[in-house]
This record gives C-alpha cells, sequence and structure tokens, in this order.
C-alpha cells in the first residue's frame, strides 16, 4: 500500500465520517415521524384511514339478498351461510351468516362480488381479544327474510341509507369495460 | 428440522504440534439479522468460514399446492405471501400467467396501474433491502430512514388498494380498483420529497468508508458465475450482465417508458461483489421513480379491468410467464387441465437460486461477511420457502 | 479523601476509633456514594442514548414512564433484576457468577482517580492516568470469563474479539496520553487539569497541532477501548446475538450493561482531563462553594459532551470487521501516534513554555470546523425541506 493510497484512506475516512455526522447532526431539529397511537392523537386513527381501507369484515344483514356469492368467493373458507328458499313464501331465508375473523386474510374478495355491498371491510383493525371464539362473528340472530332489491330506487327509508352505502362500497371497485375515467 | 438432517464431519488438523479443529456453528433460524428464518450450519476454524451450509424449509406454506385447491381468482391473496416484502409483482406475475392462459386482454390503463404498483413495490423492497443490509452491518440509523421512506409508500398503496402488506391488487384481466381521486397529486408529490431523499442516503452510508470496506471485494461473482449458478435481477446485474425482464422480454406497459438499467461496474472493489449488488438496488431505487413519473403523467383513459368469468376456466394447456420482481426474474409456471382449479403451480424466485449459492461463496470469508453476503444478495424467507 | 478521613479520626465524627476502623468506614461511605452516583449515570445515560437515537432516526423514543421518560431505566433495571436467573447448564458456573462481579470491579476502580473538582477527587494517585488505564484492564478480563464459562461458541467469539480488541487498542491511547504529559510532566489527574486554563485556547487540545491529532486518536481508541460503535464486533447484534453476554440474563446482564454505559462516562472524563480544560473556571466569583459547584458542573459537562457525541457515532456509523479493526490499529493508529509523540517531543524541545500564536491558531482552526460543521448541516436541511422542530423533547 503506496503512500498515497494511505494518505487518500485516511483523508475518504474522516471526509465520509464528517459528512455522516453532518447528516444525523440536521436529524437532532427535524420533527419526529412518530404518531403516539393510540392515546396522543388528535384523530382516531379510524377515522383517517382511506374509504377502500381493509379492516375486519362486516355485514349490514338488513340488505343482505342471500346470494352466496361471498361465501363461494372466500378463498379460506371462512365465510359459512345457510340460506334456504322457503318453499311456500318463495323468499330467501337466512338462518346463519358467521364469518370466522380468526381465518379471514383481509383480501376483500368476498366484497366484490356482493350485489348490494352488504357485506364489506370497515376501518376497525382493533379486533384482537382474549378468546379465539369470540372472532367468530354471528351476525343472524334468530332467521330473517333475506333482501329483495326493488326495481327502481329504495323506498325504505331504514334500509336506503345503508343500501346507498353499500353501492358506494361497490362503487370503488373498478368494473369490466367502464369508461368512467378518474384523472 | 432435525438437527440430524446434516451431516457434518469435523476437520482435525494437526500441524506443528497444534491440534486445532474446525468449530460447527448453527446461525439458527432465530436470529436477528437472517432475513426470515434461515438456517446456516458454519463451519469456520476461527473467524474464517469454511463452508456455509443452508437449511431451509422453516417457512413453507404450500402455497403452490393450496392453488390446486383454491382455484385461480382464489389464489390471488396467496401470491402476495410468496413474496411479502414486494407483493404487487407476486401479483402481476400470477395475473399475467391466467390471461396468457386464457388469452385475456388487459386495457391500457389497467397495465398503466400495474406499472404503477409495481414500480412503488419495488421502491418499497429496495428500501427495505438496503436498510436491512445497512442495520446488518451495524449502522441503525439508515434502516429507519428507509422504513420511514416505505412507511409513506405503504399509506399511498393503501389508499390505492386498502392494504398496506398484502395488496390483493391486482385481478387476472386488470386491477380491482381504480386510481382514487388525488392519488396523481400526492404521488407527485411523494416522489419530489423522496428524491433528494436517495440522496442524502448515500451520502450517509452508501459512501461512508466503514461501509464501502465492509462490502467491497466480499464475495465477488463474477458475470460466468453469476449465470451459472442462476442469479438474477440486481444479483445478476451487480455482476455486470445487463439483463432485465422488463427490457429482454417486455410484458405489460414497460416498452413505453424510457429507463435505464444500472449496472454494476465494481466501482470501489472487485466487478460483483457485494458493493455493486448493493449500489445496483440504490440506482434501480432513481430508476423506479423515472417509470412512475412517466407512468402518472401519461395516465390514459378507459376501464381499468377486463370482463372475465367469475369462475375461471381457461383451456387446458402450460404457461411460463416472467416478471421483474425486485428480487429478480420470477417465473410463474401453471398448468391447467381444463377444470376451474389450476393442475400446477411452480413459482421460480430469485431468492433460492441465491440461497443455494452462497454455500460456493462463502468459502474463505468472515462470519461476519456471512451476513453482508445474505444482506446483499436480498434473500427473503419467504421466496425461498414458499 | 485521605486528608477527610484523617480529619474526622483526629476531631470529627469518628474520633476515638482506631485508624484502619475509621479508615474502612470512610472508604465504605465514599464507596457507596459513589456507586449510587454511577448507577444513576448509567441509567440517564441509558435513556439519553434512546431518546437521542431515536431523534436521529426521525422517530420519539421512550417518553412515557415519568416525565419525558426520565425513570424508564429504572423501569428496565428492576425488570431486569425480576427476571429468572439462567444459568446454562453446561457453563462453568464459578466462572459464569464472577465474570460480571469481575467486569465491575475493574470498572468501578477507574473511579476512583476521576477528578470531580478541585479537591474533589477520591483519591489524587500522582500516577493518576497510568492508574485508570491498567485497572480498566480489569473489564476485559471479566468479557473472557463471560464469553468462555457460557459454554457457547458466539459468546467465544464476542469474548476473544473483544479481548484481542482492547489490548491492541491500549497502545495508541496510551501514547496518546504520552503526548499530554510531555506537557504537564505529572501523571497526576488533579495536575494535569492545573496545567491548563479556564479560556479554550489554554486547553491541551489547541496547545499544539500534535496534541489536536492526539485528541482524535485517543478519542478513537478509547471508543476500541469501551465496545462501542464503530467497534462494538464484540456485542455485534446482527451476528451474535449479544456477543460474550448472550447467555446472561437478569442482574449479571445487567451489570454488563451498567459497566458498557458507565464506560461512556469514564471516556468523557479522562478525555475532559486531559484535553479540554477539566474543571477550569475562570475566578468569577470569592465565594469557595458557588466555584466549587461551577467547577463541578463544567467537568460534568464537558464530559457528557463527549458522551453524547459517542452516542451520535454509534447512531451513525457501521461496525468494522475485525480484521479491519486490527488493521486500522496496527497499521494507522499505531504509526500516527508514534509520529504524533515525536512532533509532541519536537515541539515542547522549541517551545518549553507553549506558543500563545500557535493556541490561538489552533482554536480558530478548530472553530473553522465547527462552523464548517455547521454549514453542511444547513445545507443537508436545505435539500431535504423536512418539517423542523427546535424543541429537543417534541
Amino acid at each position: 500500500m503506496g503512500l498515497g493510497n494511505y494518505v487518500r484512506n485516511i483523508r475518504e475516512t474522516l471526509g465520509t465520517i464528517f459528512e455522516g455526522m453532518a447528516i444525523t447532526a440536521s436529524h437532532f431539529v427535524r420533527k419526529p415521524y412518530t404518531i403516539q397511537y393510540p392515546d396522543r392523537m388528535e384523530i382516531r386513527v379510524q377515522d383517517a384511514l382511506p374509504f377502500r381501507y381493509r379492516g375486519l369484515l362486516d355485514v349490514d344483514l338488513e340488505i343482505c339478498t342471500g346470494c352466496l356469492a361471498c361465501e363461494r368467493a372466500c378463498p379460506i373458507d371462512c365465510i359459512v351461510i345457510d340460506a334456504e328458499k322457503d318453499k311456500t313464501t318463495k323468499e330467501m331465508i337466512l338462518k346463519r351468516f358467521d364469518i370466522d375473523l380468526a381465518k379471514c386474510m383481509f383480501c376483500g374478495l368476498c366484497s366484490e362480488p356482493c350485489p348490494t355491498g352488504s357485506i364489506h371491510h370497515t376501518p376497525e383493525f382493533e379486533g384482537a381479544d382474549f378468546s379465539l371464539e369470540s372472532l367468530v362473528r354471528r351476525y343472524v340472530k334468530a332467521p330473517l327474510v333475506a333482501y329483495k332489491p326493488p326495481k327502481g330506487p329504495e323506498t325504505d327509508p331504514d334500509v336506503a341509507p345503508i343500501l346507498a352505502r353499500g353501492l358506494r362500497y361497490l362503487d370503488e371497485f373498478a368494473s369490466p369495460g367502464d369508461p368512467k375515467a378518474r384523472e | 428440522m432435525s438437527t440430524n438432517a446434516i451431516d457434518v464431519d469435523v476437520l482435525r488438523e494437526t500441524g506443528a504440534g497444534l491440534e486445532t479443529e474446525e468449530m460447527t456453528l448453527n446461525m439458527g433460524p432465530q436470529h436477528p439479522s437472517t432475513h426470515g428464518v434461515l438456517r446456516f450450519v458454519v463451519k469456520a476454524d476461527g473467524e474464517v468460514m469454511r463452508r456455509a451450509i443452508p437449511d431451509i424449509g422453516y417457512l413453507h406454506r404450500s402455497i403452490e399446492k393450496i392453488a390446486e385447491k383454491v382455484g385461480y381468482h382464489g389464489f390471488m391473496p396467496y401470491t402476495d405471501r410468496v413474496d411479502y416484502v414486494s407483493a404487487m409483482q407476486c401479483n402481476q406475475g400470477w395475473a399475467m400467467a391466467c390471461e396468457k392462459l386464457a388469452g385475456i386482454e388487459v386495457p391500457r390503463r389497467g397495465e398503466y396501474c400495474r406499472v404503477i404498483a409495481c414500480e412503488f413495490g419495488r421502491l418499497a423492497s429496495h428500501l427495505l433491502s438496503v436498510g436491512a443490509t445497512g442495520m446488518d452491518i451495524g449502522a441503525v440509523t439508515p434502516f429507519t430512514h428507509a422504513i420511514r421512506e416505505r412507511e409513506y409508500i405503504n399509506d399511498i398503496l393503501e389508499e390505492l388498494c386498502g392494504a398496506r402488506l398484502t395488496f390483493n391488487y391486482m385481478r387476472i384481466g386488470g386491477c380491482a380498483w381504480d386510481i382514487p381521486p388525488g392519488f396523481v397529486k400526492r404521488a407527485f408529490a411523494y416522489l419530489d420529497r423522496f428524491e433528494p431523499l436517495i440522496d442524502e442516503y448515500n451520502e450517509l452510508i452508501s459512501f461512508n468508508k466503514i461501509y464501502v470496506e465492509r462490502l467491497a471485494n466480499v464475495a465477488p461473482v463474477s458475470p460466468q458465475q453469476a449465470i451459472a449458478w442462476n442469479l438474477v435481477g440486481p444479483n445478476l446485474r451487480g455482476s455486470g450482465v445487463r439483463y432485465d425482464v422488463r427490457k429482454d422480454v417486455p410484458y405489460s406497459a414497460y416498452p413505453e417508458f424510457e429507463f435505464d438499467v444500472p449496472v454494476g461496474t465494481g466501482e470501489r472493489g472487485t466487478l460483483g461483489d457485494s458493493y455493486d449488488r448493493y449500489m445496483v438496488r440504490m440506482r434501480e431505487m432513481k430508476e423506479s421513480c423515472k417509470i412512475l413519473r412517466q407512468a402518472l403523467a401519461g395516465l390514459p383513459a378507459g376501464p381499468v379491468v377486463a370482463k372475465v368469468a367469475r369462475t375461471f376456466r381457461p383451456p387446458a394447456g402450460h404457461v411460463y410467464v416472467r416478471v421483474e420482481a425486485s428480487r429478480g426474474d420470477m417465473g410463474w409456471f401453471v398448468v391447467s387441465d381444463g377444470t376451474a382449479f389450476p393442475a400446477r403451480v411452480h413459482i421460480r424466485t430469485g431468492s433460492f437460486a441465491a440461497m443455494a449459492a452462497i454455500e460456493e461463496m462463502s468459502k474463505g470469508l468472515m462470519i461476519a461477511d456471512l451476513v453482508a453476503v445474505i444482506a446483499t444478495l436480498d434473500i427473503v424467507a419467504p421466496e425461498v420457502d414458499r | 479523601m485521605q486528608q477527610f478521613a484523617d480529619s474526622l479520626l483526629a476531631d470529627g465524627f469518628l474520633a476515638g476509633l482506631p485508624t484502619p476502623v475509621g479508615y474502612v468506614l470512610v472508604v465504605a461511605f465514599f464507596a457507596f456514594v459513589l456507586l449510587n452516583f454511577i448507577m444513576l449515570i448509567a441509567g440517564v445515560t441509558s435513556w439519553l442514548e434512546r431518546r437521542v437515537w431515536a431523534r436521529i432516526q426521525s422517530r420519539v423514543g421512550p417518553n412515557r414512564v415519568g416525565p419525558q421518560g426520565v425513570v424508564q431505566w429504572l423501569a428496565d433495571g428492576i425488570k431486569n433484576i425480576l427476571k429468572e436467573d439462567i444459568i446454562p447448564e453446561a457453563a462453568d458456573k464459578p466462572l459464569f457468577k464472577g465474570a460480571p462481579y469481575l467486569a465491575m470491579i475493574g470498572f468501578f476502580g477507574a473511579w476512583v482517580c476521576v477528578p470531580f473538582g478541585d479537591g474533589l477527587i477520591i483519591a489524587d494517585l500522582n500516577v493518576g492516568v497510568l492508574y485508570i488505564t491498567a485497572v480498566t484492564g480489569l473489564v476485559v478480563v471479566g468479557i473472557l470469563m463471560a464469553g468462555w464459562s457460557s459454554n457457547n461458541k458466539w459468546a467465544l467469539l464476542g469474548g476473544i474479539r473483544s479481548a484481542a480488541q482492547i489490548v491492541s487498542y491500549e497502545i495508541p491511547a496510551a501514547i496518546a496520553i504520552n503526548t499530554v504529559i510531555l506537557l504537564t510532566g505529572t501523571l497526576s489527574m488533579q495536575g494535569i487539569i492545573q496545567a491548563q486554563g479556564w479560556a479554550p485556547w489554554n486547553w491541551f487540545l489547541f496547545d499544539n497541532p500534535f496534541t489536536f491529532v492526539a485528541f482524535f486518536l485517543f478519542f478513537v481508541a478509547l471508543l476500541a477501548e469501551g465496545n462501542r460503535t464503530p467497534f462494538d464486533l464484540p456485542e455485534a447484534e446482527s451476528e451474535l446475538v449479544a456477543g460474550a453476554f448472550t447467555e446472561y440474563s437478569g442482574l449479571r446482564s445487567l451489570l454488563f450493561f451498567l459497566v458498557e454505559w458507565g464506560n461512556l462516562y469514564i471516556i468523557g472524563a479522562l478525555c475532559t482531563t486531559l484535553f479540554l480544560g477539566g474543571w477550569q473556571v475562570p475566578a468569577f466569583t470569592e465565594n469557595a462553594f458557588l466555584l466549587g459547584v461551577a467547577q463541578v458542573l463544567t467537568f460534568f459537562l464537558k464530559s457528557y459532551f463527549l458522551v453524547f457525541v459517542t452516542m451520535w457515532i454509534r447512531a451513525t456509523l457501521p461496525r468494522v470487521r475485525v480484521d479491519q479493526l486490527m488493521s486500522l490499529c496496527w497499521k494507522y493508529l499505531v504509526p500516527i501516534s508514534f509520529v504524533n509523540l515525536l512532533g509532541a517531543m519536537l515541539w515542547v524541545v522549541a517551545f518549553p513554555h507553549g506558543s500563545i500564536v500557535m493556541r490561538v491558531a489552533m482554536f480558530l482552526f478548530g472553530l473553522a470546523i465547527v462552523l464548517y460543521f455547521f454549514s453542511r448541516v444547513a445545507s443537508h436541511l436545505r435539500r431535504a425541506r423536512p418539517e423542523m422542530t427546535w424543541n429537543p423533547i417534541s
């Protein structure tokens, strides 16, 4: 190793360490990026998340049509629905709608084929609990008649806002052949 | 994994009246610096290694077998888990394979959205890689800076598709969600913020003399060796071979963009040493920013997804599709037998070959260098084991 | 301390007791006070290190346990003490148990000669500096014992690396010390400080270019002695988990960590004594007590600033490899320190009382470096344009 190399090594070492320390020193006056969740925040995290956020699943039974599209689409078999057509009234009766959140991988494949947006992801992500059984959400308390979407706009004032929200959620998904261009 | 699975014979040397023995060390599945659960059985003579034998399988989840059960649409979320550090490109690989099987064409806007998503994924993955390399070498600050930038990218992608790590953004025939309002503005603002930070990162750590000394001349891989050992991606380009699937086997919308393919030149040591591989990743981040700017500015109008049946039944046949994932050429081999479930899916990942090459590369290195080699080869356990 | 003990035995608190008993009592008392002080310093240093690191890394660090998290170290300490005491079955038990205490003894013994103020020193040995260098060598024995007795190959590697490192870096440290001793003629800590003045150009740091270089050599060598980055291979987290201390849990591991953090203060204290003027303050008041307080505060602040610089370096630099560490010591530090020593010898022959011109010139040179540093910081901030805050505890 010649003298030139030797001196150059020393100079490079000192120079690069000096620059590195200048950069880290500049960080002393930069604002930290930490968000001190959950108690030192101005707004709840759940309110700051985008509308498309795939948090815990929720089902609006008022607008569930009992089509079983979500059960078929789920790749991990975490949705179990018992729905049968009543022979006399020709209505779909929902007896059971269970979602096992412990199995769910939050992929969103169930909410895409839903015709009304009944099953959807919420911005909730704080679902940790001490017992595994509590993660199985059972939505049907007593057998009920499934929803039948009307031909025109929905007139029932209780169901209309829920349907509007569900359709807005579905609107976020892209549909084939839709020429609607957003910027 | 049993410890008896690996047969190690210990070498005893007797010379000059001093009997020395090789040490057999276990760099076990739980280790602060192996990237994921990897295990190495290291036979070392003091600090110098004789052999580093990899032991894989700790993260095997039978993903390829699961494909045969869940069908084509249902497999898309599983592809995220094949390489969860850069999940978008895995989504694209699977989608392209299915589209090629069934002859589906993706609308142009869908291709642009895919490119944007993949390049953001590449940025995120490279940030994690260079940060982890810095941390393994001992500098803890660059890691946190890289993760801070990665969090910003996660926020952007969360706006796009609702998740931060396992995106499930693409579908067979296009993408699941269109670009939300305000996204392009925010993405440009982020790129304006990010590009000077790459220079700052370089000045903090990449050009630091101690760091250069740790990485230069460590495990040089000549171009012929790199090709022979099946290395791909930045590992191959670090050895001087200019091969990038985006340029050589172009797919999606990449032919419409102008970007360079950075290649290692042995600037601080030998050609193909760890420093070259590391710097190729830093430069690729700049190129990704270039692609992103062009894609975001030139987004065409139209739909993002083509019409595909709910039960996807491609005709019988097989297809092999390659994408340029962050860790290199990722190959997707899908065999269809005409039913709704694939007959066989195989994923060829860059980390698997790199893991095998470590045993050859690590002869004569010091144990501290083994960590540097694993880090600069950018090996992630989920890709190795699937 | 000797005079204090004698005065107490003669007509003070301990009058009437036989001399050895009196000495033992006084020594025990001072040892107790010092031990508490060291534990406090080591603990608060660990908290400060985490806050400083966090700020450099754009995050916040511990800020919940107590106001701004100042009691975090106490919580961690209590947690460590309450942990299960695990000794590996095949470990060499006497050595395993004794290693932390040996390291503590080596570390604790160095505090005897640390000059907190004028007259505030436990024992002003006339070989003070040499004594400190010698007794901190016991820490090496402790680490080696820890590495060997753990029956863990990784720990052994860590222990041996540490021994090689500390032993090698004693040499540039000692030669750098000699460069300063040439100017004072005495090894006693108080004597060295009294040979300096309170003004920066009267510090040995700016005395002549050779002591300037010697300061950096000394600082780097002491970093290596203290197992700090960039020389922290013995505890290289990403390779050896915790190096020589991998198998230790509970109180024993706490002792090792306290030794490491307390050592930082010794580094600061040594550098302050030798190069930065120690506790010297201008005689701004007649009140002896006030002057004493000012001296203690000055010494503490100067040492702690160097501790802060150590933490800052640790956050910035990666670690060097073993062979690079050795080559750095033997091929760079040792020859440079020898040449430096020769230069200093020639300087002392040429200017037996120093040269005020050179002192002021060196001081201005140091100031220029600091100003250039701040200009580089400003240019980085201009390029990155981040959100800024001047609040250090935000």
